[in-house]
Parts: structure tokens; C-alpha cells; sequence
């Protein structure tokens, strides 16, 4: 009984927490598009990749989803962002990387509700396997990718600075986006934001 | 009372405190603590002394895991507390959530001091630790010196916890 307790019960929380911290560091700037091939199904059942939409003047990728109350709050201003910068030549594509058996709510079915719902003009797109947030070292919703046009990172993190709309002071994400167009470096290149752990489907 | 019985009462209310060990024991909203804090403030509580290890947690109402590992963390610190053992939970919702934080920790019978971030993200985050990527739920283990010896985010289990701190304890 002894060496079971003071074998197995180690084992078991070493096991637990290997499965929980072993994921890949995020991306650093720089890095070129991970998984950009790679064919997501999107809300209008159609399969696209990153590259697929990848835009002239560069590429946003941001991991949602459908029930995180942070990846909610922030959900207007990524439409906002999403379709007025898909119109200036940035490509753009949200990404659900979670498993739906985790919340019901994050659904194929529920991600098609809430894009009638949003009005967003770019694709939502399912990680069924959740590998592509794995490659790109992605840990929360909802988290930002920008990349320029040559595919390589130049901003990663949160939208803004708070997830109460009415007190941003720092609006990262829009910057970035500005400074990449008006081909400036991005000043504030990496930043964080509070969010929902991604449910990482289990590896096959 | 026939001492038979008291020995029959006595064994009855040992067995009923074993069997409801890590079920919470929900107590009023009005014995809960949360006080608002910035990063420097959960640090500074990190290295007062007196503590052979200290576990911080950040959670939050709305995160499922965090409200899933949380009976497990109430049931390291009663376990613990008396050994040297400092748990410091750390809510990340917004302050017009206190009324849903006061509820929850009360049904989880916390009345130990808690606390709640009280200042941006990226500052809090980088302030308790750059490797935190913000995601919760996110749990870090000091020694009785302050110094960092375990970090991980995602949900935990009491297994897991027990393993992290009780080599600290024992030192």
C-alpha cells in the first residue's frame, strides 16, 4: 500500500502535469506562418487554409471561440478590426482550436450562430485537431497572430487592453495593424490579456 | 450519557468528518475575503515570512477548470496550512463580479484572505511572471524564500499539488 502511495500517486501527478505544461513556447517574431496549408472547415462548410486567405498586405490569425466570456467581450471589436483591415488587404481568419465535448457551446453549430450573429466578413474556421494552436504555441482565447506580407510575425497577443470596451487605453492590435500598413516596425510587438485555457483536443 | 454511547456517538462523528473530507462546507458570504491587488502586492504576500511554501492560483468564476481543481486547492491548504503551507487564491474577474466571487467561495467554505486582480492584464501578468501566458487556469509554487520552483497553467489535481508542496513542507 505504501509503494503504491508513494509510487503511483507521483507518477500519476508527474503524468498530469507533462500532459498540461508540454505544449510549444508561443511563436516568436519573426517566425513564418505555421500550418499555413493546413485545411480548416469553415462556417460555410467550405475547407480553407491560412494561406488560403492570406492577404497582400499581410495576415491575421486569432484564435476565439464560442464560450469563453473573454473571447465574448472582445468579439465586437474583432469584427470590428477583422472586416475593416480584410478591406485594406490584410487577410484575416478566426480559429476555434477547442474540443466541443469540453463546452457544448463550442460547436460547429453555435460558431455558425454567432457568425449571423457578428457580422464578421472573414472566415471562422474549426482546428479540429487542435494542432494548428499547438504549432503556433497558442494558450488562451482570445489571442492574436499578425503577420506581414511576406508571412513572417510582427505582433502577437491580446486585442487591446482591457476587456471592458468603455476603458481601453491601448488599443495593441489596431496599431499593429496600422503600423504594418503604413510599413513602420510595430512598437508594442508582444502583449498579454487574461483569457480561457484552449481546450486542446487530445494528440491521436 | 452512558459511556457506551458517547463511544458510539464519538466513533459516528469521527466516521461523518472522514467521509465529508474535501467535500467543501459552504459557510456565509459575509465570512469571505477578497481584497483587490496588483501584481507587487501577491508578490510582496509570497515573501512575507513564515510560510515553508506558498501556492498562488489564478482563477476566475466563469473558467471551468479553475472551478473544477478549486476543492482540491481548499483541501491542500486545510491539510496544510498548519504545516507551513501559504495558499493564495487569486480571482481574475472584474471587480462587478464580486457578488458571483463572494458566492462561489463561500460555497467552497473559503474563509481564508483571498484576493482579486485589481489592475490591467499585461502589468499583473508580467508582474507575477513573464513565462505566464495570461491563460488560466495558472497555478505557481514558492519555497519559504519567495523563490519560484513550480509553474504550470491548466487544470491541476490534488495528487498534483500534494506532490509540488510537500517537498517544500518537508525541508
Amino acid at each position: 500500500m505504501r509503494t503504491i502511495r508513494s509510487i503511483v500517486i507521483p507518477v500519476c501527478a508527474t503524468i498530469v502535469l507533462a500532459a498540461i505544461s508540454a505544449k510549444a513556447e508561443g511563436l516568436s517574431l519573426g517566425s513564418k506562418i505555421p500550418d499555413s496549408t493546413v485545411k480548416m472547415k469553415n462556417v460555410d462548410g467550405k475547407d480553407i487554409s491560412i494561406a488560403d486567405v492570406a492577404g497582400p498586405k499581410g495576415t491575421l490569425v486569432v484564435f476565439t471561440c464560442n464560450h469563453c466570456p473573454f473571447a465574448k467581450a472582445w468579439q465586437s471589436r474583432l469584427v470590428e478590426i477583422g472586416n475593416a483591415y480584410q478591406a485594406k488587404g490584410v487577410g484575416v481568419i478566426a480559429v476555434n482550436p477547442n474540443d466541443p465535448t469540453s463546452y457544448e457551446e463550442d460547436s460547429y453549430a453555435v460558431m455558425q450562430e454567432r457568425v449571423k450573429e457578428n457580422g464578421e466578413q472573414f472566415p471562422y474556421v474549426v482546428d479540429g485537431t487542435s494542432n494548428v494552436a499547438r504549432d503556433f504555441g497558442a494558450s488562451k482565447t482570445p489571442e492574436a497572430f499578425l503577420f506581414d506580407k511576406d508571412g513572417k510575425l510582427v505582433y502577437h497577443g491580446a486585442i487591446d487592453d482591457d476587456r471592458d470596451a468603455s476603458k481601453v487605453t491601448k488599443h495593441y492590435l489596431h496599431d499593429a495593424l496600422d503600423e504594418l500598413l503604413g510599413g513602420q516596425a510595430v512598437q508594442m510587438s508582444e502583449t498579454k490579456s487574461v483569457g480561457c485555457g484552449i481546450k486542446f483536443r487530445p494528440k491521436a | 450519557m452512558n459511556r457506551k454511547y458517547a463511544r458510539v456517538l464519538l466513533v459516528a462523528m469521527l466516521a461523518a468528518a472522514v467521509s465529508c473530507e474535501g467535500k467543501p462546507k459552504p459557510i456565509s458570504t459575509d465570512q469571505v475575503h477578497v481584497t483587490p491587488v496588483k501584481a507587487e502586492d501577491v508578490m510582496r504576500i509570497v515573501r512575507e515570512p513564515g510560510a515553508k511554501a506558498v501556492l498562488v492560483n489564478m482563477w476566475a468564476t466563469w473558467c471551468g477548470p479553475c472551478r473544477e481543481e478549486f476543492p482540491d486547492l481548499i483541501r491542500l491548504a486545510r491539510k496544510y496550512q498548519g504545516q507551513g503551507l501559504r495558499v493564495v487564491l487569486v480571482s481574475n474577474d472584474d471587480e462587478d463580479q464580486m457578488p458571483a466571487i463572494k458566492k462561489f467561495l463561500a460555497e467552497q467554505g473559503v474563509d481564508l484572505p483571498t484576493y482579486l486582480k485589481g489592475e490591467k492584464d499585461m502589468p499583473f501578468i508580467n508582474g507575477i511572471d513573464t513565462r505566464w501566458t495570461g491563460s488560466l487556469p495558472a497555478t505557481f509554487i514558492y519555497d519559504g524564500g519567495g523563490k519560484l520552483k513550480e509553474f504550470w497553467e491548466g487544470q491541476g489535481s490534488y495528487a498534483l499539488f500534494e506532490e509540488k508542496v510537500k517537498p517544500l513542507l518537508n525541508k
